[in-house]
């Protein structure tokens, strides 16, 4: 059912554009703990649509652990969670990505003994053998919503230029061919909302560029994109607004240029 | 010469069906279910005590529960659903919450506590001295003694391996069995994409579960005894000893495990001289089943018959019209 927000106002900040549109996800007050450890503490936040917010700051500033908490693969302390008007924050992972809810990891998480096309189609919804009693029932229930997905599938290869790595172990690619497969992986649900935990770590140069390009072509396509990444540069380029965290807390949002103006900030990550 | 034949034959049946459960719980989709024995023998108990007379008859030489004499198949197809049913408390309580690793210990420590509450409770199951006297499937009706009965015993457990091998098979060549496998490699990945990991390891472990405890309904209907001698925790080594040689995830791998460890291997070692103290053969095959695992593990790690890669038909060639020397190497 959907559920009103009664989330705090936005506030204006310097540089942010003033929302248009409703917030696809509100987070409100969302704490997460660890044994006393206040990983995740008081972190309101609205993600708009048709956007890519960047969330930075120093490592150990709860960046991952909010993200996760966002997507159900950590329980909330306390909070709450409203995704496209529902209240998402007692669903587990599973039913957050199948309502649209979709995210990536900070470390590589392929299916290292699937082959990339099957890593792709291990995210597709909608497959009748997807099921015990579908597989049961043999090739012939389900051979048509297989050369659909395996069609969809094909692609996002050719638009993310791993055609050629279809049929190779996920385990054999480079750094940076494993986070193309993440994202493309995550696409095969048709996410609303796409969280992404640091896509450009470890990867070459070469491929940042192409993911950065690739994150800006999926937002101009109508994805709303959360990602949590230390390239500045492409943080920068592509994400409005830009959130900071540290010590478990936002310090500030907006734009990159009015984070920059901002002395406590600079002091406490954008330092140079 | 044919009681020698159809006992392998069984036998072999038996754990044919015993490795492609745990080559479905372990190799496919990563339970390492060390308590796998305990689900094939509340399969042969239930059987049994489904088949037996009441206890008081046979002059009360021994004592259990029920006692139903029910006629074949009722018993066979009790114990596969209690095979199923037990899995559902162990599963809630072993894979909803556990890691793996502790899964497994918690497990091999179900599978000790089972051993010993069944061992020092006479009423309820035997107790050490076990069941004996277990009538075979329609004894009544045909003389279990014969030539052709067993031969028909036989065929008719190889038949019920065979069907099961296609079902399974079913299973891992499906989109669901590619479920599994992706759980396998990375559960909080496959949950972040939808996939309910509890529910699918829930299903594999009681469908697991079914499957051993149909193996034993088939081998106490053979050997018509059953004790707690026969069902204790390392007989489960041997079964993962078998499926990590024959080769995890594949069906036919964990056939030619079933065949190479627990019959051929353990076949092969009564042919040994007798040599050393008592007892000395059978230690040595312990340590050479161990050997066996470190062996494979160290140098084969993926078995005789690796899980085969799943390759798909290249497109056709009208949809391949595009720009396939723009591919990143």
């Amino acid at each position: 059912m959907p559920v009103e927000t009664d989330a705090d106002p936005v506030t204006p900040i310097a540089g942010l554009p003033a929302p248009d549109q409703r917030p696809l996800l509100v987070a409100q007050h969302v704490s997460r703990h660890f044994e006393g450890v206040h990983a995740v503490e008081d972190v309101s936040l609205d993600v708009l649509p048709g956007r890519i917010t960047g969330l930075i700051g120093p490592n150990g500033a709860g960046k991952s652990t909010f993200l996760a908490v966002l997507a159900g693969t950590l329980p909330a302390s306390s909070g709450s969670i409203i995704f496209d008007g529902h209240d998402v924050t007692a669903l587990p992972a599973f039913r957050r990505a199948r309502r649209g809810l979709v995210r990536t990891f900070q470390l590589p998480s392929e299916f290292a003994q699937l082959t990339v096309l099957e890593n792709l189609l291990a995210a597709a919804p909608d497959n009748r053998g997807d099921t015990l009693r579908g597989a049961l029932l043999g090739k012939r229930y389900w051979k048509g919503d297989e050369d659909r997905l395996v069609e969809q599938a094909r692609i996002l290869l050719d638009r993310f230029r791993m055609s050629a790595k279809e049929s190779d172990y996920a385990s054999s690619l480079s750094g940076g061919q494993k986070r193309l497969l993440e994202i493309m992986r995550a696409l095969m649900l048709q996410p609303r909302l796409l969280l992404l935990d640091e896509p450009m770590s470890g990867v070459h140069p070469s491929i940042i560029g192409d993911i950065a390009d690739y994150c800006e072509a999926l937002r101009d396509e109508g994805l709303t994109i959360l990602m949590v990444e230390h390239e500045l540069h492409m943080i920068e380029r592509m994400a409005n607004p830009v959130v900071v965290m540290a010590q478990g807390s936002v310090i500030g949002q907006g734009t990159m240029a009015a984070l920059r103006q901002q002395r406590e900030i600079v002091d406490a990550y954008l330092v140079g | 010469m044919t009681y020698y034949l159809t006992t392998i034959l069984v036998y072999a049946a038996v754990d044919i069906l015993a490795c492609l459960a745990i080559s479905l719980q372990f190799g496919v989709s990563g339970i390492v279910n060390f308590s796998f024995i305990i689900f094939q023998a509340a399969g042969a108990y239930t059987a049994a005590v489904l088949s037996l007379p009441r206890d008081t008859a046979n002059g009360g030489f021994q004592n259990y529960i029920l006692g139903l004499n029910l006629s074949f198949p009722l018993p066979w197809i009790a114990a596969t659903v209690v095979g199923a049913v037990i899995a559902v408390p162990i599963g809630l309580v072993a894979l909803r919450r556990l890691r793996s690793d502790y899964q497994a210990i918690a497990m091999l420590v179900l599978s000790v506590i089972a051993s010993l509450v069944v061992t020092n409770t006479p009423a309820f199951l035997g107790g050490a001295a076990g069941l004996s006297l277990v009538p075979q499937p329609l004894s009544d009706k045909f003389n279990p003694y014969s030539d052709s009965y067993q031969w028909a015993f036989t065929i008719g457990a190889l038949i019920l391996a065979v069907i099961v091998f296609f079902l399974v098979q079913r299973v891992i060549n499906s989109p669901y069995g590619r479920s599994l496998r992706a759980m396998r490699e990375n559960e909080a990945a496959a949950n972040a994409l939808g996939k309910n990991a509890v529910a699918l390891k829930m299903t594999v472990f009681i469908a697991g579960g079914a499957i051993a405890g149909l193996s034993g309904a088939i081998l106490v209907g053979f050997i018509t005894i059953w004790a707690p001698s026969t069902w204790l925790y390392p007989e489960t080594l041997i079964l993962f000893a078998a499926v990590i040689v024959g080769g995890r995830g594949n069906n036919y791998g964990a056939v030619l495990g079933a065949l190479l460890v627990p019959v051929g291997f353990e076949e092969a070692t009564r042919y040994i001289p007798p040599f050393g103290p008592p007892g000395l053969i059978p230690a040595l095959e312990w340590v050479c089943i161990g050997g066996l695992i470190l062996g494979f593990l160290w140098f084969r790690p993926r078995g005789v018959l690796p899980e085969r890669r799943r390759v798909f038909p290249p497109r056709r060639q009208v949809a391949e019209v595009g720009n396939p020397s723009a591919s990143r190497d």
